[in-house]
Parts: structure tokens; sequence; C-alpha cells
């Protein structure tokens, strides 16, 4: 019967009065008070006999002797219970006992075997003072009296917690109870609890049995009463069994509670007791084997302070994290930030002879890195002996000087150094590069270096490797892959939803995986054949509509290359069948090339490649991070970086301390990547202090061009006109949905500054330059899209009509304007028109009737209309040289005579078409290679391009030549326009500044004075300064400095400081801390015209799917103006003498589409402040009232062509 | 003055409706407002609104005045008989009831269209999207009567005076 209900009622008296009273004593009240436990509360508060039984040494309870058998004293103090006398220490592990079963079972007091213990098991961590409360009245305690604590139990309370029953403050009491440690002296009873900060994080500690804690009494009160301080020096033991049982890993489950506090037990009770870890910069493995090290701490105490310091000091080593062209940063303030140290010391090692191709000394530096990271040793001295990050030393207090470490993050605690290098393995066990080498990095060779690798060591996924019982692994890494298979199957199916899989079947296990971008698919087999010994290595190209999915064949091959799309592909297909190519293997090792393809995260091949099951993983990449420091988590995903393939973690301590400004980020991310990737540049230096790759010196120059007076006149007639549409936008408060159109505007005003015919031309004109496909097009689509509508195909004799006609060249008039067509456009319904007169016939920009016969068509269904040129004017016979080609042509006439070869980049394929005019009239032989060519075609025109001498230019578009091809014959190259992204053009140029290059190169870009195009130089420079500044952390303590100066300096012109603050904004975003997101409010945003603040347009407007920050405009109160720019992000209000600045508002998250072009959204951020002062300002100061107040929005966009107007 | 801003196409059509004039339909610009058209209309043959010639055409000269718009050609002009007309889709201040006018108007249309479209109607009324509710009711229930009336109104309005 009872036991049950007894014990239910004796737990929740006792979550009320407290462990003073023995089980016993508790009984015997409630069977007074005939089991109402309110009762017997009562009676237990109001009988002072209660109190003096306890007192006395010999309970009246019927309980057994304690003397005799120590159960009654946990009855008592339920739950031990560490004293501090001398060497009688109660063993822990009993107490655990205590904790699993229930109290009243346990056996505790053994003092010989805590005896023994005490020398070596546990080792006293340190001592320190805590002041508790006294919670008793009228008691003594002398100082010196050794105290014992009474942890509360923690399974008993949360099992009982008698709902209901009559007293209210029940529950409450039972959740505070189990909190609380108690203190008592074996004369006087409970004397008082300790401060709850002690408690919380002894308490896992000891219930666990990793800790112990010893106290005495210090100072108290000669009476105590309620309240009053008893100080207590207490000294706390670690119980050193923890580290040789599970190494790190024991501490992790009582860290698992308090996971989502980030407040780790083991940390804090350091922190508690004073304990302070040491610096390591100077800090060698001899030092820590013999444990001399000297305390050397200093201040750091708080987990993050702790960790700039440590990650200050890990910059100390590391591979060439080498800034250029930062001369702004004194040498000091660079060996602090980045540090001296590079990746000469990497030792070299030999490629197997089944490479034919010789490396150079860097590569095989990167081989050998290569093979050590996949074996898991620490080729790298620096990693060995530097500590881990996240990790930090600690001296115990013990005589025998030992040494812990913790992690600050995850709670961790080992004994065992946490080498950078080591914890990257211990955590994922997959072996990880980077070869991180910025954009002046490409052409070191990453294929030739992996290609070495693959030879170097191949196996089977999934199977016991067979190199890695030779490996001399070191401590927590010993586990080899095998043994963590489970483990990682286990992480993936976690971060993938991958569970059919792993539920479902075996893997088949597999060889080398290469995933790369399609253009590069056939470079890698071709030189996977060429430098791999033929029959050394089996290669299958896993790509197109026949691939073969099954697992049993992808697994024969040693190497499988493949390309994102495919990756993707299969990925939703395993989704949908679960049983599809890729994800039926274990690979033995995969590669990313071009790994920033998956930059990402939330897109599909980012996930995709996440869920790829593999021993090995490694990413190739010239650009780690092209936009966002979030595009490295995606590799850490992919790498399985614990614990950074967990957003939570990353967002936490990278992400938004990154976002906030806050360079602890920062240094965070260089840290982390810094074992797990080789990165050098161009510039790296070997051991003996020469370049890595002696390449011939690369000029690069900006040929800053000016317009002449007939272009500028053009320029800036289009100027207006764009600006008349922008502000129409704005006057119809439409901006927010005319952004595609605002930067086509842009795009137009780009194009004036190559030539002006330019921006008279078309952009797809090219598609149906063939007449017969257009025909066709007509008939089997109108098929198609008239099978709604019902209506009546174009007919067969009236496409003919138009087609002939159009073959004709016949001009022909627009039925809209009645002029002759200008970009005239075909409808599906075969109906040309000019673009623009059948756009405004439109009410909606995206589909309407056609004018002619009325029927719904869309935007995306007109065809430009071919035509011979794709500029309205004859271009030959008109032909003009636009400045920037006179420029041009004036470099090339200098080149001629040396006969070496120059590659011209555009980005738009018209500007190519211009340029073959001035090359042909003056005899300069060229080719060409944009987008239209296919593969083939390409291949037969850099050979061309490369043996033919004669030919000195290849006219290349930089989409097309961007990336992967080797164009080494050529050895200048000129980029005509400047691109948003400085990456893309880096890439480009790099094709001629790679390996292989044995002249000098001279790099041209041309940039037109007094235009958009310097804008877009300034957007590149930041930008760029954002990638290294991730890196190196440089960029953002430059500007954080000039910010300082400018701050600190009121004569500061206003446009300089504005630069700055835009700038800053920039590289580092806005500080998130105030700004509240509000994208969940309907559209169009909070801040519109008639509101007040204004959006405008960006200047940084980037490719891809950046992160963009627009800049909204405020109306000032105090100045009644429009605010720009700065005075947009900051709300400048004087109050007395300081000027006090505010940011307002911001919009974030634009994402364009690939060609950047196509806005896809846009999300606003504004801030709270904003938000009210909005309220209370008067509506009609938040209103935009004339084309004035619009111009300063034209201006944001438009700023460098400002002239006061 | 209002014509100095005249858009191209408005110019291109006046001068095509004068330089080459559709049969039967003629439209002049105003001397003082160039959007503003007077048109004549021959009746068509074989119509009620047929003028009859004896040795001169006698009567089926109707006429209308037609305004573009400011937004013209984006928004259809506006066009109204000037002439008496006993029509089941034309009502008695000349009003007209023609689809191109309104919801089916298309930028692609011109003012020569517009009059051709006009003067189609008059061959083919159309009694069942009549805008005269009587003079529909009559042609349905008395066809003959009703083209006699309508040849009778083109005899006394239709003078082309």
């Amino acid at each position: 019967m009872g036991t049950k209900l007894t014990e239910e009622l004796i737990s929740t008296v006792r979550s009320i009065v407290g462990f003073d009273f023995s089980d016993m004593d508790i009984i015997r009240a409630l069977h007074l008070a005939k089991n109402n436990p309110t009762a017997a509360i009562n009676i237990i508060f109001d009988a002072p006999n209660f109190i003096s039984k306890q007192k006395s040494p010999t309970p009246k309870t019927p309980n057994p002797n304690p003397k005799s058998k120590p159960n009654p004293v946990p009855d008592k103090q339920p739950n031990l219970v560490v004293k501090d006398n001398g060497n009688r220490i109660l063993s822990q592990n009993l107490e655990v006992n205590c904790i699993e079963n229930d109290a009243r079972d346990c056996t505790i007091d053994d003092s010989e075997r805590v005896l023994s213990s005490v020398g070596s098991e546990w080792w006293h961590v340190g001592s320190g003072v805590v002041a508790g409360l006294s919670t008793c009245k009228g008691r003594r305690v002398k100082a010196g009296k050794e105290v014992n604590f009474t942890f509360p139990l923690k399974s008993k309370i949360s099992n009982s917690p008698s709902p209901g029953k009559g007293f209210g403050r029940g529950r409450q009491t039972v959740v505070a109870c189990s909190e609380i440690v108690r203190f008592s002296t074996k004369d006087s009873g409970e004397l008082g609890r300790i401060p709850n900060e002690w408690a919380r994080c002894l308490l896992p500690l000891v219930r666990d049995g990793k800790v112990r804690i010893m106290g005495r009494c210090k100072s108290a009160p000669d009476v105590l009463g309620i309240m009053d301080t008893i100080e207590l020096s207490i000294s706390v033991y670690l119980n050193s069994a923890m580290f040789r049982k599970h190494h790190q890993n024991s501490l992790k489950a009582a860290a698992n509670s308090t996971e989502e506090t980030i407040v780790h037990p083991l940390p804090n009770l350091f922190r508690l007791l004073g304990l302070t870890p040491f610096k390591k910069a100077e800090f060698t493995p001899a030092d820590l084997n013999t444990r001399k090290r000297p305390l050397n701490s200093k201040d750091g105490c708080g987990l993050l302070a702790s960790l700039l310091n440590v990650s200050k000091s890990e910059n100390q080593s590391g591979n060439g994290n080498e800034v250029e062209n930062e001369e702004s940063i004194s040498d000091a303030n660079l060996e602090n930030i980045v540090g001296v140290g590079d990746s000469s010391e990497l030792e070299e090692m030999d490629p197997p002879s089944t490479l034919q191709c010789d490396l150079r000394p860097y590569q095989k530096q990167a081989l050998h890195w290569m093979i050590q990271l996949e074996k898991g040793k620490c080729m790298d001295e620096a990693a060995t002996t530097t500590l881990h990050p996240c990790w930090e030393a600690y001296h115990l207090a013990d005589k025998r000087e030992l040494v812990v470490y913790l992690n600050v993050f995850s709670g961790d605690a080992t004994i065992e150094f946490p080498s950078t290098l080591q914890m990257a393995r211990g955590g994922c066990l997959d072996q990880i590069m980077l070869l991180k080498i910025l954009a002046d990095a490409m052409g070191l060779g990453k294929t030739i270096m992996t290609i070495s690798l693959l030879l170097t060591h191949s196996g089977k996924g999934g199977s016991s490797n067979s190199q890695s019982g030779s490996q001399p692994c070191t401590g927590g890494g010993s586990s080899d892959n095998s043994d963590q298979l489970p483990n990682q199957l286990t992480k993936s199916t976690k971060s993938s939803g991958f569970d059919k899989l792993k539920q479902k079947k075996m893997l088949v296990n597999g060889g080398n995986l290469i995933i790369c971008p399609v253009t590069l698919l056939g470079q890698w087999k071709a030189e996977l054949e060429t430098h791999a010994q033929p029959g050394s290595l089996s290669i299958y190209v896993h790509y197109g509509q026949s691939r073969v999915k099954d697992a049993n064949f992808l697994a024969h091959s040693n190497v499988v290359i493949t390309t994102y799309g495919v990756l993707a592909s299969d990925f939703s297909a395993e989704n949908a069948e679960g049983n599809a190519g890729l994800y039926s293997v274990h690979w033995f090792r995969v590669v990313l090339d071009e790994a920033h393809t998956i930059k990402s995260s939330k897109s599909q091949i980012s996930v995709a490649a996440a869920a790829l099951v593999a021993d090995r993983r490694w990413c190739l990449t010239g650009t780690p991070i092209q936009n966002n420091v979030e595009d490295i988590y995606s590799l850490l995903r992919f790498l399985k970086v614990e614990p950074w393939e967990s957003w939570a973690w990353w967002n936490k301590l990278v992400q938004k301390p990154c976002e906030e400004g806050d360079e602890r980020g920062l240094k965070l991310v260089q840290s982390i990547l810094k074992p797990i990737m080789l990165r050098r540049t161009k510039s790296s230096r070997d051991r003996e202090g020469r370049p890595i790759l002696v390449l011939p010196t690369a000029d690069v120059q900006v040929i800053y061009c000016q317009l002449t007076e007939a272009e500028k006149d053009f320029y800036e007639a289009l100027f207006k006109r764009s600006k008349v549409k922008f502000d129409q936008f704005v006057e119809q408060g439409r901006v927010l949905h005319n952004y595609a159109s605002i930067l086509e505007l842009l795009l137009r005003l780009r194009q004036c500054c190559d030539h002006p015919f330019l921006v008279m031309s078309r952009g797809d004109a090219q598609e149906y330059s063939d007449l017969n496909k257009l025909a066709k097009r007509f008939l089997k689509g109108g098929q198609n899209v008239l099978e709604g509508e019902g209506t009546d195909v174009p007919s067969r004799a009236y496409i003919q009509e138009v087609v002939e006609e159009l073959s004709k060249g016949e001009q022909g008039e627009c039925p809209i304007c009645l002029e002759a067509f200008e970009d005239a456009v075909l409808t599906a319904c075969a109906h040309r028109l000019c673009r623009e007169c059948l756009l405004a016939s439109w009410r909606n920009a995206s589909s309407g009737l056609c004018p002619v016969c009325r029927k719904t068509i869309t935007r995306q269904e007109l065809i430009t209309a071919p035509t011979d040129s794709r500029f309205q004017i004859d271009v030959e016979k008109n032909w003009v040289e636009s400045s920037k080609i006179a420029a041009l042509l004036q470099e090339l006439e200098k080149l001629r005579l040396s006969g070496s070869k120059s590659i011209l980049f555009s980005q738009w394929t018209g500007f190519l078409d211009l340029l073959q005019i001035p090359l042909s009239r003056r005899n300069i032989p060229f080719v060409r290679l944009d987008g239209t060519l296919n593969q083939q075609q390409r291949e037969r025109v850099i050979k061309q391009f490369s043996e033919d001498d004669s030919i000195l230019v290849l006219l290349m578009s930089l989409k097309a030549g961007g990336v992967g091809i080797n164009l080494t014959a050529a050895s200048n190259a000129f980029v005509m326009d400047p691109w948003w992204n400085p990456a893309v053009e880096e890439q480009a140029v790099m094709r001629i500044h790679r390996i292989g290059q044995t002249k000098r190169v001279m790099i041209r870009r041309f940039i037109v004075k007094g235009t958009v195009e310097e804008r877009m130089e300034a957007v590149q420079a930041r930008k760029q300064r954002m990638i290294s500044g991730a890196l190196s952390d440089q960029e953002v303590r430059t500007a954080r400095i000039e910010e300082l100066k400018m701050l600190a300096d009121s004569q500061i012109e206003p446009a300089v400081y504005r630069k700055m603050i835009l700038d800053r904004w920039d590289v580092e975003g806005p500080p998130p801390n105030q700004w509240k997101r509000v994208r969940k409010r309907k559209p169009p945003p909070p801040l519109q015209h008639s509101n007040g603040a204004y959006l405008a347009l960006s200047t940084s407007t980037l490719s891809g799917s950046a992160t963009q920050y627009y800049r909204v405009g405020v109306f000032d109160n105090c100045s009644q103006k429009w605010r720009n720019l700065v005075d947009c992000l900051t709300l400048k209000t004087k109050k007395s003498s300081e000027v006090q600045t505010k940011k307002l508002a911001v919009v974030q998250n634009v994402n364009y589409g690939a060609l950047g072009l196509d806005l896809i959204s846009i999300e606003l951020v504004v801030s709270e402040e904003v938000l009210e002062s909005r309220e209370k300002a008067k509506p009609q100061l938040w209103k935009m009232r004339t084309p004035e107040e619009a111009s300063v929005h034209w201006r944001q966009l438009f700023g460098h062509l400002d002239r006061e107007e | 003055m209002a014509n100095s801003n005249l858009p191209r196409r408005i110019i291109k059509e006046t001068q095509r409706l004068l330089s080459e004039p559709a049969p039967g339909i003629s439209a002049s610009p105003s001397e003082d407002n160039m959007r503003y058209f007077n048109v004549m209309i021959l009746g068509p043959t074989q119509s009620p609104y047929e003028g009859t010639f004896v040795q001169l055409l006698i009567g089926g000269v109707f006429k209308l005045e037609l305004f573009l718009p400011e937004e013209y050609p984006m928004a259809a002009p506006k066009v109204r008989f000037l002439t008496k007309i006993y029509h089941p889709n034309i009502d008695k201040l000349g009003r007209i009831c023609l689809d191109i006018l309104k919801d089916k108007w298309s930028p692609a249309l011109q003012i020569r269209t517009v009059l051709l479209s006009i003067q189609a109607l008059l061959s083919a009324p159309n009694p069942d999207d009549p805008l005269s509710e009587n003079i529909a009711k009559h042609w349905k229930t008395n066809e003959a009567e009703a083209v006699e009336t309508a040849k009778e109104w083109t005899r006394l309005y239709a003078s082309g005076a």
C-alpha cells in the first residue's frame, strides 16, 4: 500500500521543510497528521521537539543506529556530502549510487577507500571562499569547523511534485529546492545554503561524481540569524577517473542539460574558484610535459574574453595568412592580427610514381599536409602546440601541477592537450582541407595537388582503412575512420533528413568522388588522364541523362567525377525514391572543386553536398568567402567540423558577432579554419624564403578614361532620362516594385561607358538569329501556349511571311508608334512591335494582351526579333571609337610589335561585337570566345589562340571565360568594364597569371571617370576588403580605427565621414542588436512613401544572392531635410553641444537572380526607434513632397554625377 | 498650344489620313486643336444608310467628331455621330456602342481603323447589343419597317450639309 503514497508524501513535505529532517521525522509527522502533508508540515515546524530530536546524535526515531550503520545519515542528508576532514572523504561513487537508487538504501562512509583515493583519484582543483547564507537561527558555528554539503535529490523530487494537495506553493518550492545546496555541521545540523551560483554549477558535477567539495567555516557571526553570511572556504576536487575513462566526453552528459544557455558547470566552477586560464602564446609541448610553465594568468576570465585571447595567440602561428595590399596597417599591428607564421615549414612529400608530372615543392608540401591530415597526424607543429581556440588551459591547485583543459563552448574537459588539429579531428574525424587561396592565389595547381592525393592514398570508403593501422595517431584522435563511421552516419542523418537511407540499406563502399562545376568536368577528366599513369585510376564521369545509377558500378571506379547539378538531382531523387546514384555509395573521399558553389547554406546543392556519406571530405576553392562569412558555414557543414556544422553554434558564435562587428567572431573563424585550411598565395614563401611559385610579376593598373564631349552629352542625356524614370518611380511610391527596371537603367549607363552604341543594342538578339529555329518555335510554341487558350495558332503561312520579312531585313513599322521598329520583339502570336511600345500598352509589367490580336501574352514569351546586327544603326558605317576603345587600341598598338597576346574581357558580348570592328580595321588578328560556343568550339578557339602566333587578341566574355581555363599563352589582360564582384574579375584575369606563365603579365582595367563605373570601383574595393577582412580581420579593424578618428575629429568633411560610415556598413553590416526585423509586416514595407523614410537604391549591388544593405532615407526633424546616406543611416540630433547619431533603418537581404537583375526579395530592417519615432513625429514631416526630395534618393544611386542641381 | 506637343504618332496618322484617305471616309483635324477631327463617313452601299445617286450623291453623308485623348494611343479615341441616325447601336446623342472604342481598344488600332469599324457597324447593325433600346426593339420586331425608318432618316438628316 502506502509505501508509494508515503514516499510521495514524504517528498512533498520535504520539499517544504528541507533536509533538516530525516525521513523518519517526516513519517512520524505524517503519521501524527494522518497523512495530511499540510498538517504534517505544521507539526514539524510548530513542535520544537522535532528539531531538538533532529539535533541529538541519537535520534529517537526507529532508525537504526547511525554509528553502526550509516544509512540514517543520508536520511538526514540524503545524498551526501563531502567532508573536509583531512583525508577523510566520502566516496563519490557511493554518492552517485545514492542518487540512482533510493537515498535510504545507500551506504556511505568508507573511509579507507576514500583515504586511498584522495591522493591519486581526486585532484585538487582549487579553493575558494563561498559566502553561505544562514538558514537557521540561534545556532553556532566556529571558524575552522568542517561543514558537510547536502545536495538535493534529483530524481525523487522531479518525480513527486504532488500537485494540488492544498498548498499552492508546493510546486514552486519543489523546483527551487532542487537547486539548493545546503551545508551543515555534524554538531549543529543545517546551517545554511550556498549561493545559487555555486549550487548550479556544483550540482550536476557532484551528482555525476565528477567533482566533490570539502569545506570549512571560515568566519561566521557568533550566533547565526537567518540570512547571516557564513564564510566558507571550500576546496574542490576533480575526479581524475573521468578523464581516463571517457576522455573529454564524460562531461558532456552533464553539459547537455544546460546546453541551451551555454553555461557549463565546469568552466563556471573554475571561474567561481578564481581559476584563470594561463596564456599559451609561448606554450610548447615541452613546457606542458614538464608542467613547469609558470602560472601566467592575465585578465580574461569571462568566456569570450578568454576566447579572444586564445584566438589572438592562436594567430601567432598557422599558415601564411598574409595580407597584401594593406599598407595602411603597421607591421606591429599586422603581427598582432595575422601573425607571422607561414606554411613554409611543412614537409614535402614525393608523389607516387603513378603521377606523371613533377610537383613543385609547395605542391609536395600540400600533398604531405593532405596525407597527414587524412591520417590524422599533426604535421604542422604549430597546430600541435597551439591550444585549440575553444579550449582553455587551467593549472589546478593540486601539488602535482596538473593541467586541465576546458572547452568553453561545450563544457568538455580533458587533460590531453587539445591542439587545434586534434580537436578538429576529434570532432569530426573527417579530413578536411580548404585549399583556401584567395583571389590572387588562383592558378597554384589545386587540381594537380588533389590528383596526387588521389594517387597517393586511395581506398574504399567505409572499409577499415588499411593505412590507418600504421598511423601514429595522437591522443583523442586515436580512433580511426572506421570507428567513427557509425557516428558520422548518425550525424548526417540528423543534418540532412537522411534517415531513410540509413534505415534502408547498407551503403556500398566506393572510391573517390569529385564534384565540380560542369565547365570543369572535361578538364578534370583530362587532367586525371594526363597526370595519372594509365591504369592507375579508373575514372567514370557521372553525368548526363544516361548516367549509371547503380551503386556497385559507381563504387567500382576509383574516381567518379560529377557536377553539382547531378549531385542535386541525385539528392532529390534519393529523397524521392530512396535509391539513387551518388547517395547509395559510401565514399572514400569526396572532393568539392570550386567549393564556394555550395556557399549558400540553404541551397539544395549545399544540403545535397552535406548529405553525402564519406570518410574524407575536401573542399577546393580559391575564394572561400565570396560575400559573407556565412559562406564558410556551408563549407564547414559539408566538412562536418564540429561543432560548427550546427547552425545554432555557428550563428551564435560566429555569424552574429561578425554581423555585429564583433572582432571575436572573425577571430573565431580564423581559428576554426587555421588547422583545416591550407592557404597559400602566389607570394607565399618556402623554407628558404623564396616564393613558392615563381611567377613573373603582374603589373596591374587601372586606366582611367575621360569621356569625350559627345560621349559625355550622350551619357548625361541617358542619365537624365534614367533619372526621370527613377523620379517617376519615386513619385508613384513604387521604387520597391521597380528595382529590376532601375537596375536596367544602371546597366545602360554602364554600357554607355563602354560605348554609346551598346546602349542601343539588344540583349538576346543572338538566340533566334537562326530564322528556321524561330519559325519552328512559333509553330510548336504556339500549340503549347494555346492549349489552354483555345485560340488559333498563327497560321503557317503567316509565320512564313513574318520570317521572310525578317530574313529580307524589311524594316516594317511598329503598329503602335507607326515608326520603324526600335528594339523589335515578336510575340508568341508572331506579331512584331517595339519592345517599349508593347510594354507601355500593358497595364502590368509582366503580361498583357497582344495589341494586334488581343491574345494574352507574357513578357517571358517575347522574343527579340532577330536582325543582322544587334544594333539599331549600322555600327560599321557609323563607326566611332569610344574613349575607352581608343585607350584600348593605344595599348594594343604598343603591344603589337612585341607580338605578345592579349585577352579582352567584357561582360557584354555586344561590346565584343563592337570591338571586332576596330580590330579588323587595324588588322589585329583576333578570335572570340563567348557563351554561344559549345565545349568543343571553345577548346578549338583556345587551341587556336594558344598555338597560332599570328593571333594577337582573344575576345572573351567575362562569364564564359571566368573559370578554369588556362590561357597562359597570353600575357596581357584587359578588363574592359568593371563587374560588381571583384572576385569574378580576378578569376578571369588569373587565367593568364598562373603556372606556366613565363612572361611578365600586364593587367589593365578600364574605368571611365565621373561615371557609374567609378562608383562600382568603390563597391568592388569594399567587397575586396570584406573578403580579406573576414580572413584577416584587418579591414574591420582599420575601418574602425579610421572611423574612430572620424568621430574624434569634428572638422572632418561630411562627405568623407559619410564614406567612412558606408564603408564600415558594407564591410560589417549593420549592428543588429538594436535592429528588429520587420519582414513579417506585409509588403510594402513599413517605411514607405507616405510614412517618411524612403527606400533608395543601394550602391552596393552585388551579384549572386548577396546580402545587401539598402540605405533608407529618412526625414530629419532637425534640419527639416531629407538626409542622404549617412544621414539616412544615422539620424543626427543635436543635444546641447554633443552630436548624437542614431542608426535608423536598413534594408537587408536583397536577392538577385543569377544575372544580378531580377529582384527576388527584399528584407527591410528598421530600428525600433524609428517605428516609435515615426508614430510620434508629425505626419507631414514624414512625407516626401517635392522632386527635390526625391532627387536625394537619386543621388544615392548616381551620387557621383551630382553637381549641385 | 496643345498642338506643339503632339506625339509623332498622331502627326503621322493625320498625314496618312489626309494623303491616302480610306474610301468613303474623310477625317481632318481641326485648325485649333490637332487632336480634334472632323469626320465624314459615307453610308455603306447596300445598307439603309446608303446615299442615293441622282447625278450627284444625295444624302448618306454622316458627320462625326473624333477626339484623341491625352493618353492616345494607349486609350481609345472618343467618337460621336453629329448627324442624327436611326441605328440600334447609336443613341440620339450620337454615342456609339462599339467594343473597340471601349474595353477592346488596342493601341494597334488607329483613327482609320476606328472609322472603318464604324462604317462597318452601319452595314451590320447589331440589335442584340443595343444602345438605343427602342430602335433595337423596333429592329427586332419589324426589321423591314426599321430599315425603312433608317432610310428615311438618312434622307432627312444625312445630307452632309
